[in-house]
């Protein structure tokens, strides 16, 4: 009973929908006021302005957090020196010292803590000439042997980037290469895909009668 | 000769007109005019599946994008703004921005970064205002990342649904495919209506209300670039993102195709797209081909560069290169 009289009723649209459209189809030159009553209310409560945020949404996250140069103990922050200004600069990792212990340096053929710390102050990057590089410079420290990725980065094609492609309307921000690579252990690494799309339902039921046709035809083959 | 036949074909023609109506004629008339009701009826059955306030009076008069008087586009997006509000509960700032002068974007997509990890194609979902079943769902998605065996270009032995624990996989590597925004665009040439169009900084883009449906445009793509939309969108309140425009990420109805604008939303502000923001490897480079300093320019000049299926004669403005 109710189905029957839901698509009377639902006939009964169509048919004013199409009457509809035949009158005010025969009316367009004269439109212009065949705007619904409803939307016209539901527009009059508009709010002036939409929030718009253009990052929220999105996973802007670094690949690799950037922790400086600073040695972290339980909840304490050390400078380097506060230990270096005593300890001699080591070019290998010293194996019987307690605060290093753990980490690995797999930087290819770049084996020694002093080809990029600097021996005298060890709160700063040491150049070829012995100069100081700052922790913000980075970029220069890692330049001084991977020349073809730091040209490309500076072109803007190596490593991510974030904001504006157009500088009149926005400022670009270019990840460092420490945001990205672990510079004790550079190459980039494997990480967790995000999930797959799914393998259309009728297409994955296609394929079972297909092989039991092939499967036949070989018996009958036989 | 001429003269001589003329009068008897036209004797012999108004004999046949001039014949009285027959049981057998008014018949055959009838049941042909019946044939033809049943056909309109048939035709206009859809509209018995609508819903109430699916299609408005002004959705089915509203004119091609194209050809609407500024004004007339404010109101539409004001409506379809309170259609979002009405539909999903969400606030949206629907917008209408024209490509910029001198500008032509292009894409250049690194192969030797790209490790396959699908970000792009989730940050797609999230921009773009998709329809998706559950928070995972990104089958419309307009990126789809093909792994691929090293040692060819082989397209068609690519996957796209590999699941592994950790990526890239030893002897795959990955190519994200989307929309090539083609010069010689053949999706443009396929609509029957003129619903998609190429825009003068060469985004090709959908008015969603002028088209009608028939995914002939689909057919024609050779990237797999576009999306259909069988079933009303289904997307969650807070999912949704206000930052829309007309032509690009605004909710699109059922039963219409969308497909990858370069987030013109995001392109046309001066902003680069989502999929390369959130890209860890920084595989993907978008910029002003127009530019001579542009990044884009740099990739086309300095690396090796190769655009997908160039033997089908699409001039894609998406390049794939090595470095």
């Amino acid at each position: 009973m109710s189905t029957g009289a839901q698509t009377g009723q639902k006939r009964r649209r169509a048919m004013v929908y199409c009457g509809i459209v035949a009158i005010v189809g025969s009316l367009l030159t004269v439109s212009g006021c065949s705007r619904g009553e409803a939307l016209d209310a539901d527009s009059a409560t508009v709010p002036a302005a939409v929030e718009i945020n253009f990052e929220s949404h999105l996973d802007l996250s670094t690949p690799r957090e950037r922790t400086g140069l600073v040695h972290t103990k339980g909840s304490f922050e050390y400078d380097c020196m506060s230990c270096h200004r005593s300890l001699k600069a080591n070019w290998h990792l010293p194996e019987q010292l307690m605060e290093h212990r753990g980490r690995v340096l797999e930087h290819g053929n770049n084996r020694f803590c002093l080809n990029c710390h600097h021996p005298e102050n060890r709160n700063v990057f040491v150049d070829y000439d012995g100069s100081e590089i700052l922790e913000r410079d980075v970029v220069l420290l890692c330049a001084k042997c991977h020349g073809p990725q730091h040209r490309d980065w500076v072109a803007g094609v190596h490593g991510r980037q974030n904001g504006f492609w157009d500088p009149a309307m926005g400022e670009k921000i270019k990840l460092d290469c420490i945001e990205c690579h672990d510079p004790h252990s550079p190459s980039f690494k494997a990480m967790e895909p995000l999930t797959a799309p799914t393998y259309p339902a009728r297409a994955a039921g296609k394929l079972h009668p297909v092989t039991d046709r092939e499967e036949e035809g070989t018996e009958h083959g036989h | 000769m001429a003269t001589e036949d003329r009068p008897e074909m036209e004797s012999k023609a108004v004999e046949d007109v001039l014949q009285p109506m027959t049981r057998r004629t008014f018949l055959k008339g009838g049941a042909a005019s019946m044939v033809g009701m049943a056909g309109v009826v048939a035709a206009l059955k859809p509209l018995l599946e609508l819903e109430a306030g699916e299609l408005s009076i002004d959705d089915l008069l509203q004119k091609h994008y194209k050809k609407l008087e500024p004004a007339d586009l404010e109101r539409i997006m004001r409506r379809l703004e309170a259609d979002c509000r009405q539909r999903y509960g969400a606030d949206a700032q629907i917008q209408d921005l024209k490509p910029g002068e001198g500008i032509e974007f292009a894409y250049a997509l690194n192969l030797s970064a790209c490790v396959g990890c699908r970000k792009c194609a989730h940050a797609c979902m999230a921009e773009n205002n998709q329809s998706r079943d559950n928070p995972d769902d990104i089958n419309m998605s307009y990126i789809r990342v093909l792994e691929m065996d090293m040692g060819a270009i082989n397209v068609e032995g690519s996957t796209q649904y590999y699941d592994p624990e950790k990526v890239p996989t030893n002897g795959k590597y990955y190519m994200p495919v989307q929309c090539h925004q083609c010069r010689n665009a053949p999706c443009v040439k396929a609509c029957p209506v003129k619903a998609t169009w190429q825009e003068d900084d060469g985004v090709v883009v959908v008015d969603y209300n002028w088209c009608i449906g028939c995914r002939y445009c689909m057919a024609a793509c050779p990237y797999d670039a576009r999306r259909f939309n069988y079933k009303k969108p289904s997307i969650d309140a807070s999912k949704v993102n206000p930052n829309q425009t007309y032509l690009s990420n605004r909710v699109r109805p059922k039963g219409v195709v969308e497909k990858c604008t370069f987030c013109l939303q995001r392109t046309r502000a001066g902003r680069l797209p989502a999929c390369l923001e959130v890209c860890p490897t920084g595989a993907r480079i978008f910029g002003n081909i127009l530019d001579p300093d542009s990044e884009i320019n740099y990739v086309l000049k300095n690396k090796r560069v190769y655009v997908l299926k160039e033997d089908v004669g699409t001039h894609p403005r998406f390049y794939y290169f090595f470095d």
